[in-house]
């Protein structure tokens, strides 16, 4: 021990120095958290950083709105999409909320069960409300209120390269009534496959996990008979776990094991030709018609027995139960719902306009458009809502992991069995979420 | 006057410390104060239910959950297979690049490097090194080195290749750390012993059996407390190599915390995972630090 106290001959000063840092690292803190950047704001707004056009769009929508209110001044913070939830939780624990906040469509259950949304019902003009469409109205309602408007909603199904499909001899459905059956679709998977280099055909964007997993594969349990949860009694065993959503994950687990899924590690299967069909949202239209152009078409996903389900619901603005000026917070969501803003929009992202007026503006989703498929099925009842409780959270979760598991070879039964109880535990430690 | 001394330095020294211990005591031992406290509760994050005291309820149900006893296990083994291997490693490097060589300074600086990375760069790197099929970079090498025998795997998602595939990856990254360390301690060991042990008559095995382990007992022991520290915090890589898949073959304790705090709000089972794990690693390093302890008297 001795031998130590050599080199520590200038340590009392090194204390110091190093007391002196620390106070100095301390105001420096403690002078930066008070300080706020340009003019106040009278509305802080948190958003989710999205693709790159979407965030030049929202950008430019916030400079519209400052421009024409000067005194109303919005300060846009973008917060990293992975991990906003989890910030946007921290700050709702320590009440620093915005006056306005995107949420993703699930949440909003539990964000308002928590009370950190507002009822908007009396704030929006009642015109506003009624020309939502009917996915994004239900996505922010819980409870018979409206606590969430999203400006678009999300289009699920399949993108396919029309050549490859049809030199493989398989039909393409226009319509969800006329989806590929699960044996169809196999029958095709299995005839792309031989005409591929390394049989590995469909992606079903693996690569992505998270909400993902729950955004794009709960449907097919949905088709199949099954679902994530009982949504009459809010339980979860006997019908995660049920025997119609054990095949549903059974049929996903069988495209895996025979090969026929693209890794994707670089989340360029589709793009580069490596897959005939791809398993993606609206997202993905700018870049995949870039890539195909004509060969690109929009199909429904395969239906398991029930009628093919695609999945609904993206990100939504809702007001702070914190916010200092309701009125002026619901005024600038009024402003994003205008029709030019919601086109400006969806313009850039290939979303679904969320309001009736901007819908009947858009010639990609009318009859005959690249997309009019996620018109039809938003609007005619084809998706499925992800369930609308505070238990969300934990159920897509357990949902996740479960997928996770059943992609790397788990059983079904046992991997669904697991996520099941995590569910019912949760919903039980909470006294129901009543 | 010595005592009146004595006190002063004593005053002294509780002063000089007192900026250390303020932020240990701030962000040490009150977080894992609350953390005991909250384990006795059922707190939930945000949620507007009244906060309860639910006893050793939290306790009982960590312990009775498969994949909390799973993550245990895979931080046991991982300690167990990367403590061992990485101390080798970085010995041997520190040997190798401790002799005379060219671009010594090179090589030290290349080995280091990856000490240097994030974590998180770390660990999307190897993702993409270890690519499924016959094109992922791991799999053409050994593919290469087998003459064509080794059949392509999908490591990370392989229940018994991904904990391994982990392992390697964390070593890879933190060898590095204990190199530099083993290297100091080379640099301290007086040449004029080697050169008696060579006039002894010593041969290589002899001298490195003899002079240079001993020499380097301080170092290594001192890599040998701190690397299962490191082991058992095993959290970025597995958070974004595999999210503790296959079937929780490489979930570790962190990343259940994580899993339980922040993905599912339970904020009161997290702590409980937490003050369980305290006490396994406390009683894990106290036993280090006496064996360590009987081997100098020993020595």
């Amino acid at each position: 021990m001795r031998s130590a106290a050599a080199p520590g001959r200038c340590r009392p000063r090194c204390g110091v120095f190093a007391g002196a840092l620390a106070a100095l690292v301390l105001v420096a803190v403690l002078a930066g958290c008070g300080r706020e950047a340009g003019p106040a704001a009278a509305l802080t707004v948190w958003a989710h950083a999205g693709q790159a056009a979407e965030r030049r769009v929202l950008e430019a929508q916030v400079a519209r709105w400052n421009a024409a209110h000067p005194e109303a001044r919005v300060a846009l913070t973008l917060l990293p999409e992975g991990a906003y939830g989890s910030q946007v939780q921290a700050a709702a624990l320590a009440g620093d909320l915005p006056d306005v906040l995107e949420l993703d469509g699930p949440y909003v259950a539990s964000y308002a069960w928590q009370g950190h949304l507002r009822p908007l019902d009396g704030l929006l003009p009642p015109d506003v409300i009624g020309d939502l469409i009917p996915s994004v109205r239900a996505q922010g309602t819980w409870r018979g209120r409206l606590y969430a408007v999203g400006a678009f909603d999300s289009g699920l199904a399949l993108w396919a390269r029309r050549s490859l499909v049809e030199a493989a001899g398989a039909r393409i459905p226009a319509h969800p009534r006329e989806a590929w059956s699960a044996r169809e679709f196999e029958a095709l998977l299995a005839a792309l496959a031989a005409r591929d280099p390394d049989g590995a055909v469909l992606d079903l964007k693996l690569n992505w996990q998270g909400e993902w997993y729950t955004y794009g594969f709960s449907p097919l349990l949905v088709s199949a008979g099954g679902d994530l949860i009982d949504r009459s009694r809010w339980r979860a065993a006997g019908t995660l776990d049920g025997p119609a959503s054990v095949a549903a994950m059974r049929t996903v687990q069988g495209w895996i094991r025979r090969g026929y899924v693209d890794p994707n590690l670089d989340d360029a299967a589709f793009v580069q030709g490596r897959v005939a069909l791809s398993w993606s949202g609206h997202w993905d239209w700018p870049r995949y018609r870039a890539a195909w152009g004509e060969d690109l078409v929009l199909v429904p996903l395969p239906d398991l027995g029930r009628g093919s389900r695609s999945g609904q619901g993206s990100w939504a603005w809702g007001v702070t139960t914190r916010a200092r000026d309701p009125r002026l917070a619901a005024r600038f969501l009024a402003f994003l719902l205008r029709p030019e803003e919601v086109l400006a929009m969806t313009a850039a992202n290939g979303a679904v306009p969320g309001t009736r007026t901007a819908l009947a503006r858009s010639p990609a989703h009318a009859p005959g458009g690249p997309l009019h498929l996620y018109a039809v099925q938003l609007t005619q009842g084809w998706t499925v809502p992800r369930p609308r409780t505070p238990a969300y959270p934990v159920i897509t979760s357990a949902f996740q992991q479960a997928f996770a598991d059943i992609r790397d070879g788990v059983d079904p039964r046992a991997a669904l069995a697991r996520a099941a109880r995590l569910i019912d535990e949760d919903i039980a430690a909470n006294a129901g979420y009543r | 006057m010595p005592a009146t001394a004595e006190r002063a330095e004593a005053r002294a020294a509780w002063l000089l410390s007192a900026p250390a211990l303020l932020g240990l005591a701030l962000f040490l031992a009150l977080p894992f104060a609350l953390a005991v406290a909250l384990s006795f509760t059922n707190l939930r994050l945000g949620s507007p239910l009244p906060l309860e005291l639910v006893g050793l309820e939290q306790y009982a149900r960590v312990l009775a959950d498969a994949r909390f006893r799973q993550a245990l296990g895979n931080n046991l083994v991982f300690a167990a297979v990367v403590v061992p291997v990485q101390t080798a490693c970085a010995l041997g490097l520190a040997l190798l690049l401790h002799g005379r060589l060219r671009a010594r300074a090179l090589y030290r600086a290349a080995f280091f490097l990856p000490v240097v990375f994030p974590l998180a760069l770390v660990a999307v790197l190897w993702v993409l090194l270890y690519a499924p099929g016959p094109g992922g970079l791991v799999n053409r090498a050994l593919a290469l080195l087998t003459l064509g025998h080794w059949t392509p795997r999908d490591f990370l998602h392989d229940p018994a290749w991904a904990l391994p595939a982990i392992m390697v990856t964390s070593i890879w990254q933190g060898v590095g750390f204990q190199m530099v360390i083993l290297l100091a301690g080379l640099q301290g060991i007086p040449r004029h012993l080697y050169e008696a042990a060579a006039l002894d008559g010593a041969g290589r095995w002899a001298r490195f059996r003899h002079v240079t382990l001993p020499g380097l007992r301080n170092p290594l022991v001192f890599t040998a407390l701190v690397t299962p520290i490191l082991a058992f915090r095993l959290f970025d890589q597995v958070r974004i190599m595999t999210r503790g898949g296959p079937a929780g073959a490489t979930t570790t304790v962190v990343h259940e915390i994580f899993e339980a705090a922040y993905v599912r709000a339970q904020a009161a089972r997290a702590s409980a995972m937490t003050v369980i794990f305290f006490l396994i690693v406390l009683a894990i390093t106290l036993l280090q630090r006496r064996l360590a302890a009987h081997r100098r008297w020993a020595g």
